[in-house]
């Protein structure tokens, strides 16, 4: 025997109604994704990713393509001294002890208690734009003379990976945004297209929607990976990464897109839109779009962790973004090699901002799926 | 006033000899909701004695269902009921028991049959085998002996050939069926209480008569105790012994039957007594001349039947062949049950949905063969209001834009101040406080909405209104205030209607003449009087018994 849901019980305010409060749509989802934990750890996350990513020259200690020595381990910060008093934060470089390993016979490295590094807050540092405008040397955190500081430890080439991957984090953001943003328009509109005006061109539209959905993605994405010449300059290579990632995208947003019109133009608002007269038009866009909105905004927060996790997959592939530009998934093809990471494992450590993104993206996702539809 | 009105013990308790079987001492219920403790039910004591039926009457949302499930026990986990709160079945204070204690009790010596019978049975099992369930959860028996039990009791609630409906899923069965296997599996532990939580609204009124019939035969013969909760006073009157009257939470008035309806003391329940559908439409000039007129009008659809190869086309005629006529500022109802064709009829009508075949006029126009476009013209002069005020106003816009919409769609007005003085005055004809353009739908009730709706339908001007079961989603008092404003309209504005409807209640306050539609067939039409006090086939008949009389 199953019990209803409590939704009989409306809270008897029937005549308080029609006096003062008056809560618009967005007051009302925020109180609800206010509610949820899981959504504002998502929100949280994701403000300061995005703010990471547009102030990258601020958090990055270091320019992200200055080499020092490569494959260098992370820097461990103390804040013990040799006899274990405590001082300010620093980092002992490492520097051959003058002994060696007996067995190996390899010069063995310890930290160099006399020269220690301190590290401060807004440190001055390289130089580099605030938006792009305004110049500035100023860090967020830095050795208090400027020597190098590699707190993840640098790559083969010795750049700095935590810089790296805080400037990463700009182009693999802006790849995900981009591709998600075609994929929402192109979907939205062929997946409302094909759910308002049916017949045949909706029948011949979910045909080549099926083609595109079946179609194997890994072969397709690495055999249009071939097409693009490897001289062509950086910026047509990165379109090409976000045109290739868009191709299939779309499909799956338009069928859920379309299921939802198909629904909501059988709902009374519309048939009553319809008897006053108004144009396909106006129903397309007063009465549907606002309604379907809710369902997409959800839809996209889910997708921009499936595009970063296929970015850093694909660069890991080889297929990424060419340098001097920095994204994720370039960082992570030079782990694509055993006894590289055996040896240093540290240059996996972009992994973290992907599965931190991912983490936050669909947190604030799942709270937006609650809160999104609140009559 | 109220405060002898409400004694906590039933004015007629000097009448029966045993203790009540269910006693609810000042029991309370809160739920909590983000803008704190909303109290749902405060204070509330009545009494059962066994072999009767007491009914809770009530709008919705004054905390009927929330006491009934207080006493099973199946209160959300959002409520708390108040300290204090006592509820006594055979002199055991219930609410003090453990979990598991209550658990035996529900179902086996209290049960409950919920309003909808579509959703309160599992789809994935057979009738039978969730009845089985319930038998097996309270006594120890073998499958096979509670198979037999099962049989019996679907022969007692009357569902014909029960060895072959045992193994049935829901789905097979009709919506009065389901409602009699749900009795079924409420009467499986012979219960000494049964809650029934509005068991008929959600039926056809022909349905309903016989399901209540059942339930009081079923009430002799066991000697249960009905607890039946309802809005539907008719049903009160004919099937209960005593009535507690409940509004927001709070009792207002509890009476034997008899006195209540002869004497009710509380202004509630005047209220209530005094909302059923009155009156009668005005009557008609002579020689009004015809606005809208169907002749031959057929609607049908091609059902797909046979495989992928041999698919065969079968054509299932929802509305065959219909002719209508309806004249200026007359309202012509149009009634039958659900699946009949009316709605289908209106749409079609008012060109909301194709005619295979036949001609309709408006006006003059022949307007079957138009298209969207040419229909353009038309629209602003024929409205529609639906059935369900929930779904026919878009959630994300504002009073003001939803009944201006009509406005800039026509191009009616000279500009956007004009407009808004003309939705201010569809609101007011509405019968709304013109203050409520910024709001938006959500924060209305039921009848609010359907206000709204009837606004947006009248700030055009239209000359004719299809009126799709407008009053059937809600309370009755808001029933009775929806039909008083349609006539009202009807009044100074000069509105033809087309009403469609099942409650013959409404139809006669409301109506001129009447068409009563089976299986997408006109049965019978005529004036309003002569149609319900001389029917003249057995389906009217039942109708109109079942709409009047409930079950005589």
């Amino acid at each position: 025997m199953t019990i209803p849901a409590e939704s009989t019980f409306e809270p008897a305010n029937n005549d308080a109604s029609l006096s003062d409060h008056n809560e618009s749509y967005q007051a009302l989802v925020w109180r609800r994704l206010r509610r949820s934990f899981t959504g504002m750890m998502g929100l949280i996350l994701v403000t300061m990713l995005l703010v990471m990513a547009i102030f990258a020259g601020f958090f990055a200690p270091m320019e992200p393509n200055l080499s020092t020595e490569s494959f260098m381990p992370p820097d461990a910060l103390r804040i013990l001294d040799k006899d274990g008093g405590l001082v300010t934060p620093r980092i002992y470089p490492l520097v051959e002890t003058g002994e060696f390993d007996p067995v190996t016979f390899q010069p063995l490295t310890g930290p160099d208690f006399e020269n220690p590094r301190r590290l401060v807050l807004f440190a001055r540092g390289f130089e580099y734009r605030i938006l792009g405008l305004v110049p500035s040397t100023i860090h967020l955190f830095g050795t208090s003379d400027g020597e190098p500081v590699h707190l993840l430890g640098t790559d083969k080439l010795g750049r700095d990976i935590l810089s790296r991957a805080i400037y990463g984090a700009r182009i693999s953001l802006t790849i995900a945004l981009t591709v998600v943003s075609i994929v929402t328009i192109v979907g939205t509109t062929i997946g409302m297209m094909s759910g308002y005006f049916l017949g045949s061109f909706d029948v011949w539209m979910q045909r080549f929607v099926e083609l595109v959905l079946a179609f194997p993605q890994l072969p397709l994405y690495l055999a249009l990976t071939s097409l693009i010449p490897v001289t062509a300059p950086t910026n047509v290579f990165l379109v090409f990464v976000i045109v290739v990632m868009s191709a299939l995208g779309w499909a799956q947003m338009s069928r859920e897109v379309r299921g939802k019109t198909l629904a909501l133009s059988r709902i009374e608002y519309v048939k009553a839109a319809m008897a006053i007269g108004a144009t396909d038009r106006r129903i397309i866009f007063q009465h549907i779009l606002p309604n379907v909105m809710s369902h997409v905004i959800v839809a996209v927060t889910l997708a921009i962790p499936n595009v970063v996790l296929l970015e850093s997959f694909l660069g890991f592939l080889g297929f990424a973004v060419k340098p001097p530009l920095i994204s994720w998934g370039l960082m992570l093809q030079d782990t694509s090699n055993y006894s590289v990471i055996g040896s240093y494992p540290w240059i996996l450590s972009p992994v973290a901002f992907v599965l931190i993104t991912v983490f936050a993206f669909n947190a604030l996702g799942d709270g937006l799926r609650d809160a999104i539809d609140p009559y | 006033m109220t405060e002898d009105l409400i004694p906590s013990r039933r004015l007629d308790a000097d009448l029966h000899k045993d203790d009540p079987i269910i006693d609810v001492r000042n029991v309370g219920v809160s739920f909590a909701t983000e803008r704190g403790s909303v109290l749902a039910v405060e204070d509330i004591s009545m009494q059962l004695y066994s072999g009767e039926t007491i009914a809770l009457v009530g709008e919705s949302g004054s905390g009927k269902s929330v006491t009934a499930r207080a006493i099973m026990g199946l209160l959300s986990r959002r409520a708390t009921m108040r300290k204090g709160s006592q509820i006594f079945f055979r002199g055991e204070d219930v609410i003090s028991q453990s979990k598991h204690k209550r658990r035996a009790l529900r179902g086996s010596q209290i049960s409950m049959i919920f309003q909808e019978p579509m959703s309160s049975l599992n789809p994935l099992y057979t009738v039978g085998g969730q009845i089985v369930e319930a038998i097996q959860a309270h006594r120890k028996i073998s499958r096979a002996k509670a198979r037999e039990q099962v049989i019996a009791l679907l022969r007692e609630v009357q569902i014909p050939e029960p060895e072959i409906r045992i193994d049935q899923y829901p789905h097979q069965l009709s919506g009065g069926q389901r409602q009699r296997v749900m009795i079924a599996m409420a009467l499986a532990n012979n219960p000494h209480v049964l809650i029934a939580d509005e068991p008929t609204t959600a039926l056809d009124v022909t349905v309903q008569a016989q399901i209540l019939n059942l339930l009081r035969s079923l009430q002799k013969k066991h000697g249960m105790a009905i607890i039946l909760i309802t809005h539907d006073l008719t049903v009160v009157r004919k099937f209960s012994d005593y009535v507690y009257v409940m509004q927001k939470g709070c009792l207002k008035e509890h009476n034997r039957t008899e006195a209540i309806f002869s004497n009710p003391q509380h202004p509630y329940t005047q209220h209530l007594l005094g909302s059923e559908p009155r009156g009668s439409a005005k009557p008609l000039q002579e020689n009004s001349p015809v606005i809208l007129e169907g002749n031959d009008v057929k609607v049908s659809f091609m059902l797909k039947s046979g495989g992928f190869f041999k698919s065969k086309l079968k054509e299932l005629k929802a509305v065959d062949n219909l002719s209508l006529c309806l004249h200026r500022n007359e309202t012509l109802g149009l009634v039958g049950e659900s699946g009949s064709g009316k709605t289908t009829f209106g749409l079609a009508l008012t060109r909301l949905i194709n005619n295979r075949s036949g001609e309709i006029t408006f006006d003059g126009n022949r307007i079957d063969k138009m298209d969207r476009e040419q229909l353009r013209p038309f629209r602003s002069r024929m409205q529609i209001v639906f059935q369900d005020p929930f779904a026919s106003l878009n959630p994300r816009m504002t009073i003001g834009q939803i009944i201006g919409e009509g406005l800039i769609v026509n191009g009616i007005g000279e500009d956007g101040r004009e407009r808004e003085e003309r939705v201010r005055q569809g609101l007011r004809d509405a019968g709304l406080p013109d203050t409520i353009m910024g709001r938006f739908p959500h924060e209305f009730s039921g009848g609010q909405r359907q206000r709204i709706a009837i606004a947006r339908a009248i700030v055009l001007e239209p000359e004719f209104v299809l009126l799709d079961e407008p009053t059937s989603a809600l309370d009755l008092s808001v029933q009775a205030q929806i039909i008083d404003l349609l006539r009202k309209l009807q009044d100074e504005k000069g509105l033809s209607y087309l009403f469609i409807s099942h409650d013959l209640k409404v139809v006669r306050a409301l109506c001129h003449r009447v068409i009563v539609m089976q299986h997408g067939k006109i049965v019978e039409q005529g004036p309003v009087e002569q149609i319900l006090t001389e029917p003249e086939t057995d389906y009217t008949r039942r109708l109109v018994k079942a709409a009047f009389e409930v079950a005589a």
